[in-house]
């Protein structure tokens, strides 16, 4: 069977598959532990026997027991070397049953591993395992092949194209869906529908996890984008767990009823998972019996996807923005990163104009000094797993696009393919093979033509070689190449020309680098903007652009009302709406406070960056620094801790108002010369450290700001403290107080080990403890001095210890 | 012995709960008040958290072989002593270790904050990283459930901690060990602390579904 023939077969009937065949074994007598390949290889006559039924019963298509024949599979029972061998010999025996009287498809199904870019199990690996078992189902015989119960797209990916790249038979792929539509790696019908068969796939659906009854919805979403048949197979209903059994309860007549619904909602290939018999088959038979293949007219569509989410674009949809910001030209933060193997811009990058209103990012890599195609696969990789919108790819070299395009789980377009000879050649075909969609970029070998007209031959010359690869118009994006008016002032004119031509005579969606245009000169957003504008006036469907430039974004979204693209204005109407309701309101400032009043409440709202200024205002006005210290900032500190102790502040109001406070000291404490109490030359000494074994020091250095802002004089030792280092360096700093922090149970006893050495050596100190683990009891026991439960009641704690409270 | 079958995520999707993130830093509904600032502030903050936050994580089953008052036996003769922990997986046939990890960076950036003097801002992204991590661990469970609803079972709603009650704390190396978590770049301390720091190990049961 070839993708023809198996076309053909399914424009002509409902194709028929096969229900299951675990239950069936099992009804037969398998082992519960036994590995199913290995024990049909040695009792070849019972799956003869179900298959037999299944033909009988009506099925066109039976699948090879093989549901767990890939080598991962295979190494649970330690058969992983007999992949060949036992593929091949299942692929035969089910050929024998069937003889001449229905096909036979070598069946696919998970790994079990988790697949890069969202597992750890690397890409190519995976298909390498895929490779393998479809090497030996061919040798077996097998007519198609059919990948099902897929959790994963990406997987699913893996295991189409190990097929692709093996041979040309018909490839069916069916995920599982859960009751809510989405896979167990949040993947959507239409997704996975618009995913795989832009991969080539010959048939898209659904199999096991629910009944019929929840898988129509997913067959709903499908159909009006299909272009291939839908398939289905679902469980005879809902699992029951019974005496360590899972049981079906829907009977074959039920289970069958639902065929007609499937069929009338543009199912082509019908099946039954777990739990279903023969019998089931048999009543879908008859059910469907003088039914006939809806006719397929899908929705013409433009789509990219990721694994997670479908963007439509074009015709009627919102002019669609691709973010610019994923590119280091320009970019020294970026650009070092990228070159350090760092990420974490890119991520900030992405999320920000995701937020921002960008639906697609374009992602570019490209500058000296970096593996751009080792950076490529990783950005590509990262950004599938943190963003759900589609990826743009854009690059100039090929490899670099075809290593991206791999990995990528989902629908990507390339950014760009243009006329050039080697370019054309080399890349067509791979973006044909993962079913990316491409910019067209309108320049040859000999550069980049000025003339709208010039433009227009290069395009019709792309989209005749590209259909020779099976490229339709919608899967191309024409991008009207912006020149600079800054040096040709009739460069945006040729420009919208292209986008008007595309639109009114192609039939291609349009693209536009907005920036270019306004290059060299002031003011670029001005220009972006409005050439925005004029450009969707023309018909552009997409703009490459800083989705962070509000003017754009504006003009963008008043575009989409004016050309009708947003319905109803309703994306308009939210926009500034809610930008109403959000944007800040004006604080007012209380023109009759006083400069020190205004220092007050500087340290009440944590305000460290105008508190210096203040208190720099109330010096100038002729207030003494003492006074701003007495009677301001320590009443708002004090007044902080005791909003503090009402909750009415949370920890970070607390911690501002401390930072605040801080800032207001260290600035104050040269002026106050000669206060040696201020200056802390007499104030109490404490050491801090987080004990031996532990880690965490996140609380102790709370305590210590704390303690700072209270007039101690603090030395933090840091973590994972030896006791000897505690009593040593106590000693040495005379302190008043040794304050031990520590996170768990295994740790916290080290704390009774510095109080017993600091005893032994007769320290004059006292010490106080805390901790997520640690309490007063516990405190007592170790005898320590007190315990407290935060950072606040430490700072009593250690008032009250130093006799300061 | 069957080598456990461990799976193996290299990125969760965590969307942790603003308002846990609140209660974490002493957050209370109708007392704590916070301003527009306080609020533009944390809103900032948790954002660049996140961006911060790689969440990883880990997974496998293992059959209960035995349980008794104060023992839980798994595969492969893997003992968790704890009263408590039996109890809790009295209807389970399975249990699922778990871990899950936010990564390195974030702490950093706490580390980093605290010694610049943000420790606000340090505090905040703190309460983002243990949340991030907690909600790794809630992401996994849904999945496992999903998987395993279409066998009839469920897992059990709430999961348990070495630490937690009378699980000793050395029950993180045995899980460690299980789960091969340096695979997903944590490392174990002699005093069984998980690093990065914002890492978590835990333990749910596999029970027949009665809905």
């Amino acid at each position: 069977m070839n993708k023809d023939t198996f076309r053909q077969m399914t424009q002509g009937k409902i194709v028929l598959l096969d229900g299951a065949t675990g239950t069936e074994l099992h009804k037969r007598g398998i082992p519960k532990e036994a590995c199913p390949e290995q024990w049909v290889l040695e009792h070849p006559h019972v799956l003869k026997e179900i298959q037999s039924e299944y033909i009988e019963a009506g099925s066109d298509i039976v699948l090879a027991c093989t549901f767990g024949g890939n080598r991962i599979k295979l190494k649970e029972f330690g058969l992983q070397d007999r992949v060949l061998e036992f593929n091949r010999a299942l692929a035969g025996i089910s050929k024998e049953a069937a003889g001449a009287r229905c096909l036979v498809a070598g069946d696919l199904a998970p790994t079990g591993k988790f697949v890069e870019p969202f597992g750890d199990a690397g890409f190519n690996e995976i298909v390498d395992v895929y490779k393998e078992q479809v090497q030996g189902l061919l040798a077996g015989g097998v007519d198609l092949f059919v990948i099902e119960t897929m959790i994963d797209l990406q997987e699913t990916r893996a295991a189409v194209l190990a097929i692709k790249e093996t041979c040309d038979l018909p490839v069916i792929a069916s995920m599982t869906f859960d009751t809510g539509a989405k896979t167990l790696t949040d993947s959507d019908p239409v997704t996975v529908l618009i995913t795989l068969q832009s991969l080539g796939v010959d048939a898209v659906g659904a199999n096991c996890s629910t009944g019929p009854k929840d898988m129509l919805k997913v067959v709903e979403l499908m159909a009006p984008y299909a272009k291939v048949p839908i398939m289905v197979k679902p469980n005879a209903g809902l699992p029951r767990l019974v005496d360590g059994h899972t049981v079906f309860d829907m009977g074959p007549e039920e289970f069958g009823k639902y065929a007609v619904d499937f069929v009338a909602r543009g199912v082509g290939v019908i099946g039954g998972c777990c739990g279903t018999t023969p019998q089931h088959i048999k009543s879908v038979n008859e059910n469907i019996a003088g039914l006939k293949p809806a006719g397929r007219e899908p929705n013409p569509y433009r789509a990219l996807t990721s694994s997670r989410r479908t963007v439509f674009f074009g015709d009627t949809y919102p002019v669609t923005v691709v973010g610019e910001r994923i590119n280091p030209t320009g970019k020294k933060k970026l650009s070092e990163e990228l070159k350090n193997g760092k990420l974490t811009e890119v991520r900030r990058l992405a999320a920000e104009q995701v937020e921002n209103g960008a639906e697609i990012l374009d992602v570019n890599v490209g500058m000296p000094g970096i593996d751009e195609k080792k950076t490529m696969v990783e950005v590509v990789k990262l950004l599938s797993n943190v963003v759900e919108c589609p990826l743009c790819l854009d690059s100039s070299s090929p490899d670099v696009l075809a290593a991206a395009l791999r990995i990528y789980p989902g629908r990507a377009l390339i950014n760009s393919i243009s006329a050039e000879k080697a370019k054309i050649q080399r890349m067509l075909p791979i973006a044909r093979k993962y079913g990316a969609m491409f910019i067209l970029l309108p320049l040859s070998d000999e550069g980049v033509p000025e003339q709208a007209r010039e433009r227009y031959e290069i395009i019709e010359n792309v989209i005749s070689e590209a259909k020779k690869h099976g490229f339709e118009n919608s899967d191309i994006v024409v991008d009207g190449l912006v020149m600079s008016v800054s040096s040709n002032q009739s460069a945006a004119e040729e420009t919208l020309k292209v986008i008007r031509w595309c639109a009114e005579k192609v039939g291609c969606a349009t693209i536009a680098g907005l920036s270019n245009v306004s290059f060299g000169l002031p003011r670029r957003d001005y220009l972006n903007s409005a050439f925005l504008a004029m450009g969707v006036g023309c018909g552009l469907s997409m703009a490459i652009a800083n989705p962070s430039s509000e003017m754009i974004m504006d003009i963008k979204a008043a575009c989409d009302v004016l050309t009708a693209r947003d319905k109803n204005s309703l994306a308009y109407i939210k926009r500034y709406s809610e930008e109403n309701a959000e944007r800040p309101k004006k604080v007012e400032q209380d023109s009759n406070l006083q400069t020190v009043d205004r220092i007050k409440l500087s340290i009440l709202e944590g305000d460290r960056e105008n508190v210096v200024g203040l208190i720099e205002e109330a010096l100038a006005e002729g207030v003494k620094s003492g006074v701003i210290i007495d009677d301001y900032l320590i009443p708002a500190i004090t007044r902080v801790g005791h909003l503090y102790e009402e909750r009415k502040y949370f920890l970070p109001q607390l911690i501002q108002s401390a930072e605040a406070m801080k800032t207001a000291f260290n600035y104050l404490a040269p002026l106050l010369a000669g206060d040696r109490e201020r200056n802390g030359k007499n104030s109490p000494v404490v050491v801090l450290a987080t004990v031996k074994g532990d880690i965490h020091d996140i609380g102790k250095n709370i305590v210590g700001l704390m303690l700072r802002n209270n007039g101690f004089t603090v030395h933090d030792l840091g973590k994972n403290v030896s006791a000897e280092k505690i009593i040593g360096e106590s000693r040495e700093l005379q302190a008043r107080i040794i304050g031990l922090s520590a996170l768990l149970t295994t740790t916290m006893v080290e704390m009774k080990t510095v109080v017993e050495l600091g005893r032994s050596e007769g320290l004059d100190v006292k010490y106080m403890v805390g901790g997520a683990v640690v309490n007063e009891s516990f405190a007592r026991e170790i005898r320590a001095d007190g315990y407290a439960k935060d950072a606040y009641e430490a700072v009593r704690l250690a008032k009250r210890l130093t006799g300061l409270e | 012995m069957k080598e456990p079958d461990v799976k193996y995520f290299e990125h969760i999707p965590v969307a942790p709960d603003r308002n846990l993130i609140l209660t974490r830093l002493g957050y209370r509904k109708g007392t704590t008040a916070l301003s527009e600032k306080d609020n533009i502030f944390i809103e900032a903050a948790v954002k660049r958290a996140l961006l911060l936050c790689n969440a990883k994580g880990a997974f496998c089953r293992s059959s209960i072989n035995e349980r008794s008052a104060g023992r839980v036996v798994l595969e492969n003769g893997i003992e968790l002593l704890s009263e408590k922990l039996s109890l809790f997986l009295q209807q389970s046939s399975e249990a699922v270790l778990m871990s899950s990890t936010v990564g390195r960076e974030i702490s950093d950036k706490v580390a980093e904050a605290m010694k610049n003097g943000d420790a606000a801002l340090g505090l905040i992204f703190d309460a983002v990283a243990s949340q991030s991590a907690d909600a790794a661990l809630d992401w996994m469970m849904k999945f496992i459930d999903k998987i395993i609803k279409t066998k009839g079972k469920v897992l059990t709603k709430r999961r348990f901690s070495p630490g937690y009650g009378d699980l000793d704390l050395f029950h993180q190396k045995v899980i460690y060990d299980i789960l091969d978590l340096k695979r997903i770049g944590i490392s174990v301390t002699e005093k069984f602390m998980l690093e990065p720091e914002k890492s978590v190990i835990a333990i749910a049961g596999i029970e027949v579904s009665h809905e």
